[in-house]
């Protein structure tokens, strides 16, 4: 039955792209573009606030506007739109989309057009709800991928630290993410392995046993690797504070940048 | 001399869930001096260094470094505590739980960053670092992207770069392609004249004559025998008794059945043996000419 | 069930940001407290292994798939505390790194899945597996149940979350800003699918992993509390806190959403009301009539639990969203008092470490 050993195909290839993703988004942030150039913690907080502008827009039109910069910024920082297709815009409007749909016709209001084989009325307020749903979920989703795509992931860690987050949280972050990766390639060897002794394609039970008990061997690795990794930070002088080095410098074009988005951002809140 | 010894172990034993798995055992260890510590897998080596660095404490008898302790008493005092570290590192053997950090830059400030350097030492240190053991290029790579040999000297270098006095490695060349097991060894070789202790683990009997001058044996978490490699590396008896070598034997397409081991080359002739063809062999090898 | 930017209003993100920020800083503080070494990459251990579970779709009975969470063995294993901030964590990265659940709601994600869910199975899978053995078959089952309770409980507040957007933020014209669907919609519609499969799935994952470590490491299964006397001031409190912040949040919401909320379809009929109105409504008029949309949104509301509505609130519709609330608040409470006698007296130490 394909669907059956197809499963477990899938989830190798799920993983492997997730992996493949993140080694992409490692090459993006290495390219000379606009925001590559500019420092972390600008970036982050610039980006914040465009977020924030773009949650609390009530009309669509600033709304698509933030958008286009959105897009606008991805150019300059040499990030091929094809990517972000594939990776945000398609997934999210998928997602939303989905989720949007019923509203055109549940959300009562002023009827537009009615949908001829199911008597129900596409409202001009679904219409709008729906193109903010649709709109915020794009642009949002599409400004953490700048950040993301244009910063290695270590420095926006760093960067959350010098805006006030706990430093027990960002080392966690370092280290989790460090680890998935670990855990992902231990989880691709097994079902390699297993892959390569299945014969049969096995059935839905069979399926859930052989996932759980990778899951169990998983777990045991993680908090076996948990205690080493412990006994390695002692050895190099670990007690429980955790330390963090950067090498961040700020610089007039950050200043000015973090000043704009800060513009946008109020520009947006205010306009009703 | 007392004041050149720098391990001093009195009877010492570690217990892991109630089971004794190290000892007792006495050893000392003395300045400048370059050890390997051999023997098979599950006898103790890993847990003697982890000892010796201070991971694990004794369950009992003495186990002093440096004149001080090591208890856990003494070891909660922060001061102790840094200034031990700060004179022995340890390499795990297994990267993936050295490198804990996100990149390789990380990696090796973190040693310095928990001991408290200052900002520009710890940048300059971290690129002498790097272009002592040639990984400059590695900067800002992460862990899991780094090959087997690359990782090894990532490690190495997040260790070195706190100077140690004192270098513990745990079995540095296994899972090594020759290549990079070559350089390791090439690279402690360099450290000889530098007057830093070296005590390293390992069970590769090819390794020992050229990394250290004097050879610890332990087998089951007993101390068998010490001596100097020459004097260890000849006794068969020793060898086979903890596991580093093995007998085995195998059987020719002629009939002949013998048995030989690994260290010394094999060769055909056949030597009479009383061993008769009713008596079961285990037919795992074949004989390497 | 993670919640995309764009589905709810900056003042929900904000709120759900406020509960949460308290939970993650007792948390953190507590963690500190206690094993501020060893800790650390257990932790981050788990946290990875939280998200390669996300990953994990499983095939279930009936045909289709599901993934689990893993808010209930990581309660388990690590104590809710630490699933706490090992869950959110987690959520953290999937949302930054893979646009999974939204950055605005990620506020509100971590207080249904990492810090709801994990105290309602945690609380469940101790009021379940009571004194058993570590390696007990009935730990098996308590950790299936606790799990399923869990991530319902998660999707419950979600659809809670969801479905009063649309009566506290619209624009004049009616148009809701954020998620459009009101409760009578997304309760349900949340609700299908974690009843089924995504809670069989998390049932399965959780009970399947205690199987697992029934066997390989049972000593785990008592949950890593250190100290005794650390242990002794269990999260009770906190579930108290947690029980009387329900019941009261509501009020929060009043206030946020004051200016929007309150009227019924008669509101724009009566003259004082509609002073009101124009005053929070920067002195535009409101229509003569109450819009269509509105007086019908209103409509849906009016059967169920009328009576529920107190006697200050002028809309049914809000009635309800309190009484949810507080439903949950009051159930809580009872569980909690429950535990308690039920529970038998309390030893000093847990002999499961």
């Amino acid at each position: 039955m394909k669907p059956r050993h197809g499963l477990l195909a899938g989830l190798a290839r799920h993983f492997v792209e997730e992996l493949a993703d993140s080694l992409e988004a490692e090459q993006l942030a290495a390219r000379a573009g606009f925001l590559q150039a500019l420092d972390p913690r600008a970036k982050l907080l610039a980006i914040i606030l465009l977020i924030v502008g773009a949650s609390t827009a009530r009309l669509l039109l600033p709304l698509a506007g933030l958008f286009v910069l959105a897009v606008v910024l991805s150019l300059l920082s040499q990030i091929p739109l094809a990517s972000l297709v594939r990776r945000v815009w398609l997934v999210v409007a998928l997602f939303t989309g989905l989720i949007a749909l019923p509203a055109l016709v549940l959300v009562p209001g002023e009827v537009i057009v009615t949908l001829p084989w199911c008597g129900l009325g596409v409202s001009r307020q679904g219409l709008r709800s729906a193109a903010f749903l649709i709109g915020r979920g794009e642009t949002c989703v599409t400004l953490v991928s700048l950040l993301v795509m244009t910063t290695p992931w270590q420095q926006v860690l760093k960067a959350m630290r010098s805006l006030g987050v706990p430093v027990v949280v960002v080392a966690m972050l370092g280290m989790t993410q460090r680890y998935i990766f670990l855990l992902v390639q231990l989880a691709l060897q097994m079902f390699e392995a297993r892959r390569s002794r299945v014969i049969i394609a096995p059935d839905a039970a069979a399926t859930r046993r052989m996932a759980l008990a990778m899951l169990g061997v998983l777990l045991g690795k993680s908090l076996q690797l948990a205690s080493e990794v412990h006994q390695a930070m002692l050895a190099r002088g670990y007690r429980g504070e955790v330390c963090l080095l950067d090498e961040f410098q700020m610089c007039w074009c950050d200043w000015l940048v973090l000043l704009l988005a800060l513009a946008v951002c109020v520009v947006m809140v205010l306009l009703k | 001399m007392t004041n050149d010894l720098i391990f001093d172990l009195q009877e010492v034993s570690c217990a892991h869930q109630g089971a004794l798995v190290l000892g007792p055992l006495s050893l000392q260890i003395r300045a400048g001096s370059r050890v390997a510590i051999l023997g098979a897998n599950g006898s103790g080596k890993t847990t003697l260094l982890r000892l010796l660095d201070a991971l694990h404490y004794p369950h009992s008898g003495v186990a002093s470094a440096f004149g001080q302790r090591i208890d856990e008493a003494n070891f909660a005092d922060d001061e102790v505590n840094f200034a031990f570290r700060r004179r022995v590192g340890l390499v795990f053997q297994n990267p993936d739980v050295q490198l804990f950090n996100p990149t390789v830059f990380d990696e090796l400030a973190f040693g310095p960053l928990q001991l408290g350097w200052p900002r520009e030492r710890i940048l300059t240190a971290v690129e002498e670092s790097l272009a002592r053991l040639r990984i400059t290029h590695l900067r800002q790579r992460a862990p899991h992207r780094l090959s087997g040999g690359e990782k090894k000297r990532v490690a190495l270098a997040s260790v070195l770069i706190m100077e140690p006095e004192v270098l513990l490695l745990d079995e540095p060349t296994a899972a090594l392609d020759p290549e990079s097991q070559g350089e390791i060894l090439r690279f402690l070789a360099e450290g000889q004249g530098s007057g830093r202790t070296i005590v390293t683990t390992t069970h590769d009997l090819h390794l020992v004559e050229g990394i250290a001058e004097h050879v610890i044996v332990l087998g089951a978490g007993k101390l068998v025998a010490q001596g100097t490699p020459a004097e260890i590396l000849g006794n068969e008896a020793l060898l086979r008794a903890t596991h580093l070598i093995h007998s085995h034997w195998h059987r020719h397409a002629d009939g002949e059945v013998h048995e030989h081991d690994h260290l010394h080359a094999h060769s055909h002739a056949h030597v009479a043996s009383s061993i008769t063809l009713a008596t079961p062999y285990r037919p795992l090898q074949r004989s390497r000419p | 069930m993670h919640i995309p930017d764009g589905y709810l209003s900056p003042t929900s993100c904000a709120i759900a940001y406020g509960v949460a920020l308290p939970f993650w800083l007792i948390a953190c503080r507590r963690l500190k407290r206690r094993l501020h070494t060893r800790l650390l990459p257990h932790l981050a251990l788990f946290s990875a292994f939280c998200f390669v579970l996300m990953m994990f779709n499983l095939p279930l009975p009936g045909g289709t798939t599901g993934h689990a969470v893993g808010m209930a063995i990581a309660a388990i294993v690590l104590g809710p505390w630490a699933a706490v901030l090992a869950v959110s964590v987690a959520l953290l990265i999937q949302a930054v790194f893979f646009g999974d659940g939204g950055i605005t709601t990620l506020g509100a994600n971590c207080l249904n899945m990492a810090i709801v869910g994990s105290f309602v199975a945690y609380g469940s899978y101790r009021l379940l597996a009571g004194r058993s053995a570590p390696d007990a078959l009935r730990r098996v089952f308590a950790a299936g149940i606790a799990g399923y309770l869990g991530i319902n409980a998660s999707a419950l507040l979600a659809a809670i979350e969801f479905g009063i957007q649309p009566l506290f933020f619209h624009d004049a014209t009616g148009t809701p800003l954020y998620a459009p669907y009101p409760l009578s919609v997304a309760v349900p519609a949340m609700m299908i699918g974690h009843l089924g499969p995504a809670g069989i799935a998390e049932l399965v994952v959780s009970a399947g992993l205690v199987a697992y470590l029934r066997r390989s490491s049972p000593e785990l299964l008592g949950g890593m509390h250190p100290e005794p006397a650390v242990a002794r001031k269990t999260p009770r409190g906190l579930w108290y806190a947690l029980a009387v912040l329900m019941i009261a949040s509501p009020l929060g919401l009043v206030a946020a959403g004051t200016a929007w909320g309150e009227w019924g379809a008669d509101a724009f009929q009566d003259a004082a009301a509609r002073q009101a109105i124009r005053h929070a409504s920067a002195n535009i008029a409101p229509p003569s009539q109450a819009p269509a949309g509105l007086a019908r949104l209103a409509e849906f509301w009016t059967a169920p639990l009328p009576d529920y509505a107190p006697a200050f609130m002028h809309s049914e519709t809000f009635g309800y969203v309190l009484s949810a609330f507080v439903g949950v608040g009051i159930i809580l409470l009872a569980y909690l008092l429950i535990s308690r006698f039920v529970g038998g007296p309390r030893r000093a130490l847990d002999p499961y470490r």
